[in-house]
């Protein structure tokens, strides 16, 4: 994947930041990304699961939303 | 007569060869259906002196058989008639009774028992009476609770009507049984308290509604919360569990109590509903690294049963300002850490628990990842709708919120201030993304640029 700017570092950093109140490492908010990505990823085949199990066509708000918990909690440290 | 039936077999047995299947008509007559039994009966063997005739007969037996019942109405009647016309018929049949196989035994029973007998049918009447009763008890009982679930998923529809792109207010994920937890012991939770969900929960709860800043939805959330604790049935004290709902509903509000409180006496909501405002805070307090303080909350949460001026109720040594207040001022809660979110701020800017502006993650970045996946599912074309985005924003939103509070409890549990790589590789081995056939580096190799993955090998020497 060809992305020129895939994410920007500085937000990421700074969400993390406020959320734990602690200062990010310098590259480690490389990795949270990462980790990110794969949410997205899993949240996303989730979403299209189940879907498609329900006969849309296209991935609905509300599929996101009823897949969001349990995708959560797949990713709960 | 009975001495020369066994002579007319006797007789006819020289003639065997050309009926070969005389006997066996004869044993197995009685099988067969009483009119085709007729012409061949016994009694019809006797009278028939002449052997010639009686060798007609058995010679026509086992066409008869073979044939099965008369072929045509005219032979039926024909052997009927027979039938009828032979004398001494019954006689004879009385005397070979023995004979009669156990199939005709029942055959006759039946015969016997069928005018007396009635078809089984189920007795209509009486069985829905009493069947119905207990029915309507149960339906009753099982009603209760499917009336109290569309007030579930209600309010989420209805705000998904309101405004779908505004903000998605899905029910924040409950990451544990938070309010099972309330009941527990504060050493439980001062021991836990870096993964204490429950406060987590809540103030998750607190930034979407936060963002969102409508009263109306703000309330359905509040109910929502409230029915998920009832349904849940995890507390065994229903008003207690009541109470922290309602706190967290209050607490969460963030300048609306009044409107809150509104509610409380329209609706009739029990009184105590307001007051646990301390719980989430005492929470916070918690996190903090200020345990004794919450000892001293649970008894009193109940205790205040003011609603309105919740503010200046508290108990406590410390003088906070509820968060939710609007009469206070929007400052410093819970040892000067946590800022209060003003409402007016609008849904851009939302507050971490600790109280630092929280940045979305640029919409353009979560709908390219978005696409991206979900795309490789569904074939070329996925299209993701603006509702659909809000909700996958939602989503990841929380996901960091999770995610940081994770990595905060392991750079805290390694003694560090800040959040470093091992941190988020333990995350990440945790999560199980990372074992022994996947290392971060393969993983980065599928997902991140080339030039992230150096960065990143540069800050971790393998």
């Amino acid at each position: 994947m060809a992305v020129q700017k895939l994410y920007p570092r500085g937000t990421v950093k700074r969400i993390v930041k406020a959320h734990s109140n602690r200062s990010v490492s310098k590259n480690a908010d490389i990795l949270i990304f990462l980790d990110y990505i794969i949410f997205m990823q899993e949240l996303m085949r989730e979403a299209s699961i189940r879907s498609r199990k329900s006969g849309e066509k296209n991935i609905s708000a509300n599929t996101v939303r009823k897949v969001t918990e349990k995708t959560l909690r797949k990713f709960q440290g | 007569m009975s001495t020369s039936t066994p002579n007319a077999r006797a007789r006819r047995s020289p003639f065997g060869t050309t009926t070969p299947s005389g006997d066996t008509t004869l044993t197995g007559l009685q099988r067969l259906p009483s009119h085709t039994r007729y012409p061949l009966t016994p009694s019809r063997l006797v009278t028939a002196t002449t052997p010639g005739t009686q060798r007609s007969a058995s010679r026509y037996t086992p066409r008869a058989r073979g044939v099965g019942a008369p072929a045509t109405p005219y032979g039926l009647r024909a052997r009927q008639q027979r039938a009828a016309n032979t004398p001494g018929r019954d006689r004879r049949r009385s005397g070979r009774m023995q004979r009669e196989t156990t199939f005709d035994i029942l055959r006759n029973l039946g015969r016997a028992l069928a005018p007396v007998s009635q078809p089984i049918r189920s007795s209509p009447q009486e069985k829905p009476e009493p069947i119905e009763e207990p029915v309507d008890e149960f339906e009753q009982l099982d009603n209760e609770p499917e009336i109290e679930r569309p007030r579930l998923s209600l309010p989420i529809q209805e705000s998904e009507e309101e405004g779908e792109e505004a903000s998605p207010e899905m029910r924040p994920p409950r990451m544990s049984l938070a309010f099972a937890e309330e009941d527990m012991d504060i050493t439980y939770q001062s021991v836990e308290y870096p993964r204490d969900t429950s406060i987590r929960d809540r103030d998750r709860l607190s930034m979407m509604s936060r963002a969102t800043g409508r009263i109306s939805g703000d309330f359905d959330e509040t109910r929502l919360e409230s029915d998920g604790g009832d349904e849940t049935g995890i507390m065994g004290d229903d008003d207690e569990a009541e109470d922290t709902m309602m706190s967290g509903g209050d607490f969460d509000r963030g300048g609306e109590t009044e409107d809150l409180g509104r509610f409380h006496f329209d609706l009739n909501f029990p009184s105590p509903a307001a007051p646990p405002l301390e719980d989430p805070t005492g929470g916070d307090m918690n996190d903090m690294e200020d345990f004794e303080l919450s000892t001293a909350q649970p008894p009193q949460a109940p205790s205040d049963d003011d609603d309105n001026d919740v503010g200046g109720d508290f108990g406590f040594g410390l003088e906070f300002p509820p968060p939710a207040s609007p009469s206070e001022s929007p400052g410093i809660v819970g040892g000067g850490l946590r800022d209060e979110a003003v409402p007016a701020q609008g849904k851009q800017k939302k507050i971490s628990r600790h109280g630092i502006p929280v940045p979305n993650l640029p919409a353009g970045v979560v709908k390219k990842l978005a696409t991206r996946f979900a795309r490789s599912g569904a074939g070329s074309k996925a299209k993701i709708n603006k509702a659909t985005l809000a909700a996958i924003e939602q989503a990841s939103s929380w996901y960091f919120e999770q995610a940081s509070q994770d990595l905060a409890a392991y750079s805290k549990h390694a003694g560090r201030k800040t959040i470093d790589e091992s941190d988020v590789i333990t995350l990440l081995r945790r999560q199980r993304h990372i074992n022994n056939s996947t290392t971060v580096f393969s993983l980065a190799q599928k997902h991140l640029p080339k030039e992230l993955q150096q960065d990143m090998r540069l800050a971790m020497p393998p």
